[in-house]
């Protein structure tokens, strides 16, 4: 045969092969997560991907539904005391991926576990209100001190140093997950690869940067899943991910904003939802320029934040006028303080003593959209005098150096943990958390705390909320922050999904409810 | 030949420690807090140093690179700060991976590449020779990304004949669009040199003669021409492997290719130490050792550069 002749045959094989059969359709829900989780050990899962799919595999003690409502998980009910301290947790029956009926002592375990100094898990402190906790975790304290308990194997009691109004939403985050005991054991710091929990999945397969399978656990307390499993692809780039819906390889698409207005016109299922998250600019209130509480007021003022939400968000947000995201909220949002008026703005920096303008840093971390934002803010403060220099850093740097304050000012968005206006508000805004702790531009104000821990103790919503509004009204006025947005979520479905809603928290949605036809 | 081979392997050792010692240097030059990466977005000062004390990050730098080094010679890559995995598993797991897919590239940057180069040089088809040229010219500055994305959308979306992205389970139709993507600068580069070799090997005196005794074209081209052409194609292909490997970083992520040119990427991003630095020496190697099998292979090609560098 000819060469030529060769190179035709090998094309037409070359053809058959890649031509034949595309996987059919099953009722295995399909998605894609663009980070992969770093581990499923429940202790340690500290990133979004890590705690969604811990979340599924492990069970806690209550859990949130897709509105970030608490519901039963492990602990069918509860009893609280009259002064909220003591809680007292019945079990229901559950097992283990690996068959093994699940203790309150499992419960015991893995709260001791968390909290164990040599665990050193960075997300110990979401039990620091029971009683010995704290002292345990900072090696003042004996393990058994800690007001965990089992009093016996369908009953857990625990025990608060005081009142702390939202603690069943810390208990329903992904760090507070139950994990079998001897699997721990056995496996060590490899338990993250080979989980073994009772949540509503099983992990089957983990085949890294690739995909994960997820098969029902049979003995999971609660209604068994609608479907036979879910497989996780890992895909890190946008536009490979929508390939991949598009091609029927996906049932749930997280849309990108910039590809938002193809898909409002493209005759698909559009699912959107406020996330409880808020986008701001850091102003360093610990030294000048933003010192001056003027100043911080003037780049209010001199940013028309409606425009950039319509422009370079695609209208993917609205604007917020204080802290905490409308759903959380408990009454109207503070009124507008800071219309845009570039002309007020540019005679408040004078005021502040900067007549000819004045230079910062606006620090950021690599990503396409934030860029695109601080450019046009960048512009907008121009206009006013503010000769703003962008900097950007990479995660672990930019962290760092927000962290201990180095820059003028950042941008950065705060999600929450779980649905409470303490968690923007307290670890945002309280003064005893500047730093790593969420405090990142060194905000202090003693009436603000006083009002934040007030509300902390409070049992009663409607007063609590008082407190918090209160606290928000000052933070708002005092603006250490520029305040930008509330981001809406987007996501598109497939035809063959049915009951599936966005989760307004990122371990909201198990998968328990969704059908496929 | 022996003494040559066995001192290339021995100087591996001197350049492997420095590449060692320079990564983990590095590793603490630039900024980036890895215990701060992995804390999540709430944690306290003490936290961070019950973290750092876990990963052994606490003790004095030059204890830290002793016991690094010490590692080594155990073969011991240590553990990912990210993951709490054995980084050698990791390595393990996913250069195949890389490797089949910088395979596949190079062997289709090759055949295409050379076949496409040959035709342009061979030139009995009028203004032929000027399309392949600017195809390639194209193919060597056409970004990979957005190459990667056009074959998705005209081969996934549009004929829907392959799967967008994933590994498939080792499927060859997940092969295809990053093999091709991959392999793309390159056969265009394979293709101007084979052209250029091509038309410098015509001119010459032996494929005068071969015609003048009445050879056949398909004779002319194949025997005479091209065994000389190739010459700088092989030096290219051996010379560019690395380029394969590092090219696998962009492709392996738009189409979500489970291999080590992503893991490194996602560990420089999260400042897994252990992994950048068990990574880099791994693929430092091996470029030396296939640098090395380059050098001894153009011994057996042409025994001139045998025996014209050590006896003298």
């Amino acid at each position: 045969m000819s060469q030529r002749g060769l190179i035709v045959v090998h094309l037409i094989v070359l053809a058959c092969l890649v031509g034949c059969s595309r996987h059919g359709t099953d009722d295995v829900l399909k998605l894609a997560l663009q980070t992969e989780p770093s581990t499923l050990d429940p202790a340690f899962s500290a990133d979004f991907a890590s705690g969604r799919v811990s979340s599924l595999i492990h069970s806690n003690l209550v859990a949130f539904d897709p509105d970030g409502k608490i519901v039963p998980d492990l602990a069918w009910r509860w009893e609280v005391s009259n002064d909220a301290r003591s809680y007292l947790f019945h079990l229901r029956e559950a097992r283990f991926s690996n068959g093994r009926r699940v203790v309150a002592g499992d419960v015991v375990y893995s709260f001791q576990r968390l909290l164990d100094p040599a665990t050193a898990s960075p997300r110990w402190w979401l039990l620091a209100a029971v009683r010995g906790a704290s002292a345990f975790h900072e090696r003042s304290g004996a393990r058994s001190r800690v007001a965990v308990s089992a009093d016996d194997d369908s009953t857990v009691a625990i025990v608060l140093e005081a009142p702390v109004a939202h603690f069943a939403s810390l208990l329903a985050m992904p760090a507070a997950g139950v994990v079998c005991r001897e699997e721990v054991e056995r496996l060590g710091a490899q338990y993250g690869r080979t989980p073994c929990g009772s949540g509503p999945w099983k992990l089957a397969a983990w085949r890294e940067s690739d995909e994960m399978d997820l098969v029902p656990n049979a003995g999971a307390p609660g209604p068994a899943p609608g479907i036979a499993g879910i497989s996780i692809r890992i895909i890190p780039e946008p536009m490979t991910q929508i390939a991949e819906f598009e091609t029927g390889n996906l049932d749930v698409l997280e849309v990108p904003r910039a590809e938002l207005e193809h898909w409002k016109t493209a005759g698909v299922n559009l699912l959107s939802r406020e996330e409880l998250r808020v986008a701001y600019i850091g102003l360093n209130t610990r030294r000048p320029p933003f010192k001056d509480v003027r100043v911080r007021q003037a780049v209010n003022m001199a940013v028309d934040i409606e425009k950039i939400i319509a422009r370079v968000l695609f209208g993917g947000g609205s604007r917020a006028r204080g802290v905490v995201p409308p759903s959380l909220r408990g009454s109207p949002e503070p009124a507008e303080r800071y219309p845009y008026d570039p002309a007020r703005a540019r005679e408040l920096i004078t005021e502040a003593g900067y007549p000819n303008g004045l230079d910062i840093e606006i620090w950021q971390r690599e990503n396409p959209e934030g860029g695109r934002v601080l450019e046009s803010i960048q512009g907008y403060l121009a206009a006013v005098g503010v000769r703003a220099k962008l900097v950007t850093r990479e995660w672990g740097a930019f962290k760092e150096a927000v962290d201990k304050g180095t820059p003028d000012s950042f941008y950065l968005d705060w999600y929450a943990d779980y649905p409470d206006a303490e968690n923007f508000l307290v670890p945002l805004f309280h003064s005893s958390n500047i730093g790593g702790k969420g405090n990142r531009t060194g905000y202090s104000n003693a009436r603000v705390d006083s009002l934040l821990d007030a509300a902390g103790r409070m049992t009663d919503a409607g007063r609590r909320w008082e407190l918090y509004r209160a606290a928000e009204e000052i933070v708002y006025g005092d603006a250490p922050w520029l305040f930008l947005w509330f981001p809406v979520q987007y996501e598109v479905c497939s035809p063959r999904l049915t009951g599936y809603r966005i989760p307004v928290i990122f371990n909201g949605q198990r998968y328990i409810d969704v059908g496929l036809r | 030949m022996k003494t040559f081979i066995a001192r290339r392997l021995l100087l591996l050792l001197p350049i492997l420690w420095g590449v060692a010692t320079l990564t983990f240097f590095l590793m603490y030059v630039v900024p980036g807090d890895p215990v701060r990466t992995i804390a999540g977005e709430r944690y306290d000062e003490r936290t961070l140093a019950a973290m750092r004390a876990e990963l052994g990050l606490d003790r004095p730098l030059v204890i830290q690179y002793v016991h690094f080094l010490g590692g080594l010679a155990r073969f011991d890559l240590g553990r990912s700060f990210v993951t709490r995995r054995p980084v050698a598993e990791a390595i393990r797991e996913r250069f195949p991976k890389t490797l089949v897919l910088a395979l596949s590239a190079m062997f289709i940057a090759i055949v295409l590449g050379v076949f496409i180069g040959a035709l342009a040089a061979w030139g009995r088809v009028p203004g032929l020779s000027r399309i392949l040229m600017t195809f390639s010219l194209v193919g060597v500055s056409i970004p990979v990304f957005w190459l990667g994305l056009l074959l998705i959308y005209l081969f996934a979306i549009k004929l829907s004949i392959l799967p967008p992205s994933g590994y498939g389970g080792g499927s060859i139709r997940n092969l295809v669009l990053p093999a091709f993507t991959l392999s793309f600068a390159s056969m265009a580069t394979i293709a101007r040199i084979t052209r250029s070799g091509f038309l410098d090997a015509l001119g010459e005196d032996y494929v005068r003669t071969a015609r003048a005794k009445g050879l056949g074209e398909r004779a002319v081209m194949g025997k005479h021409v091209m065994r000389n052409a190739l010459i700088p194609v092989v030096t290219i292909v051996g010379a560019d492997f690395g380029s394969y490997l590092s090219g696998a970083v962009l492709t392996e992520s738009i189409f979500g290719w489970p291999g080590l040119g992503r893991f490194i990427v996602q560990a420089i991003l999260k400042r897994d130490f252990p992994v950048i630095q068990g990574a880099v020496l791994f693929m430092a190697t091996t470029f030396i050792l296939v640098n090395l099998a380059v050098d001894i292979s153009y011994g057996f090609i042409d025994p001139r550069v045998r025996s014209g560098g050590g006896e003298r």
